[in-house]
């Protein structure tokens, strides 16, 4: 019967040569900072460190969780005014973290969204600029609903959905401690 | 939706000329061993599983089976999956002999056992709804009676319920299913059993009950913890409620964007209904079930 049970490794071949793989980290902080902004703008790191009080503020005006204790913020100027802030944020994937940064201009709307790390089996759309775009604007007074104001991606509702939670996270964040910084 | 190469679809065809016609199935990645989430493969979207199953123990005597499926599983749309899938077994039995379930001591080293097709719709999604539902359906012939090792034909229609809900943004989840199987059974002649020995070549009907609960916890990323909890009963023509039984263990997954797998025990913690003569443990049934299972899943995204 133990001779049986090798039988069971029949398929492991078959699966390594049909496995297919491909890269998933797309950009470095560098990178999406000159594509969310202009080549002219200047980056001051001031990264918050958040108190558990302050998380709980910020799961309260955004209904998820502040997971991160430090919050990599860089403020950005251009000729010598404020131009908005430039934001790095983790949100669960179904399998690992998503990587992404947004920029937020001194009114508190989104100016754009960029995705740095994307590992997960479907959805490679959340990349493409056609639904990223869809943020642009977005401001704390918009839904936040999956299919309402950003479209699901099928197979990756999961990452849409908490990249959008993760957005508006990011926006209650500069309301309550970057919007008195301007 | 990834988009499935041209490329994928020919390293695959090889694999599914040996499978059946493409029709329904499960769906998506499975945390735990038995219990499934409600989530549906997206449009277009191909899994390729092989899944063992090796069966433990019935007290006396030595029992160990090994069941391989391999499953085909295809995303129809953004609701509906489609699979199929085939089975063989391993079984070697020795030094116990059960009226009427265990006729002979069997030893089969490998052999084709059955087939499966099945399909199954997501009516909500578990990550944008306030909860996941889904239905399966799946039609299952099979020619060797896995428990006996002995030629049997079964047709069997599986009709499940699928509920899932995620908790801390997905890093916990719950499941929770309810099923029944209809099976219509009739077992073949065996040469040379003694005389006052019971093995019914009538068909018969049996209607299997099943639910099940799970809770799976994202411990760090690409891995999961889970622990799961069956009850089985099974309702037949001639003896009425036939067994029942509880499982519950644990299960451990790892998954990244091209494979997954997990590794499930599933010991049986209390049981009843039918039982062999002399079994001395009669907290368990040991007829059908056995002490215990271990259950691979290996899967593959394309």
């Amino acid at each position: 019967m133990a001779n049986n049970y090798l039988n069971s490794l029949w398929f492991v071949p078959m699966a390594v040569v049909m496995a297919p793989a491909y890269s998933a980290d797309y950009l470095t902080i560098p990178q999406a900072q000159a594509l969310l902004f202009s080549d002219s703008a200047t980056f001051q790191d001031q990264s918050r460190l958040f108190s558990s009080d302050a998380k709980s503020e910020i799961k309260d005006l955004a209904g998820t969780r502040q997971r991160q204790d430090n919050q990599p913020i860089w403020r950005v100027e251009q000729n010598g005014e404020l131009a908005g802030w430039f934001i790095v944020d983790d949100v669960i994937g179904k399998h690992e973290y998503i990587t992404y940064a947004v920029s937020i201009n001194p009114q508190g709307e989104v100016m754009g969204m960029e995705v740095l790390s994307y590992r997960e089996t479907h959805g490679g759309q959340v990349r493409e600029q056609s639904w990223r775009s869809q943020f642009n604007g977005k401001t704390l007074a918009d839904p936040f609903k999956l299919d309402e104001d950003v479209t699901n991606i099928s197979g990756a509702t999961l990452s849409c959905r908490n990249l959008l939670d993760g957005v508006k996270r990011l926006l209650v964040i500069h309301k309550l401690y970057l919007s008195s910084a301007a | 939706m990834m988009r499935v190469s041209a490329n994928k679809v020919c390293k695959l065809s090889l694999v599914i000329l040996g499978l059946s016609a493409v029709n329904t199935a499960s769906a998506g990645e499975d945390l735990f061993g038995y219990v499934k989430g409600a989530e549906a493969l997206p449009k277009d979207a191909i899994e390729l599983y092989q899944k063992l199953t090796f069966r433990d123990g019935k007290e006396q005597g030595s029992y160990q089976a090994l069941d391989y499926e391999t499953e085909f599983e295809y995303g129809y749309s953004n609701q509906l999956s489609l699979s199929s899938s085939i089975k063989f077994m391993s079984l070697d039995t020795s030094g116990l002999i059960i009226d009427g379930y265990l006729p002979t001591e069997k030893d089969i080293s490998f052999a084709s056992s059955g087939m499966e097709v099945g399909a199954s719709y997501m009516f909500l999604s578990p990550a944008k709804d306030d909860i996941g539902l889904s239905m399966s359906m799946n039609l299952d012939y099979d020619w060797i009676d896995k428990h006996s090792g002995q030629d049997k034909d079964t047709l069997s229609l599986d009709l499940g319920l699928q509920t899932q809900k995620y908790f801390l943004e997905g890093e916990l989840i719950w499941v929770g299913n309810m099923g029944m199987e209809s099976t219509y059974a009739k077992r073949a002649y065996i040469d040379n059993l003694p005389e006052d020995f019971d093995w019914p070549t009538d068909a018969e009907m049996e209607i299997e009950l099943k639910f099940g609960t799970g809770l799976s916890y994202r411990f760090a990323p690409n891995w999961f913890v889970s622990a799961e909890v069956l009850y089985e009963t099974e309702f037949e023509t001639e003896v009425g409620q036939e067994r029942w039984s509880w499982f519950a263990g644990p299960s451990i997954h790892y998954g990244n964007q091209d494979w997954w797998a997990t590794l499930t025990w599933l010991p049986q913690l209390a049981g009843g209904g039918e039982q062999f003569a002399g079994q001395e443990d009669t907290d368990l049934h040991l007829i059908e079930k056995t002490e215990q299972e271990f259950r691979l899943k290996v899967a593959f995204n394309f």
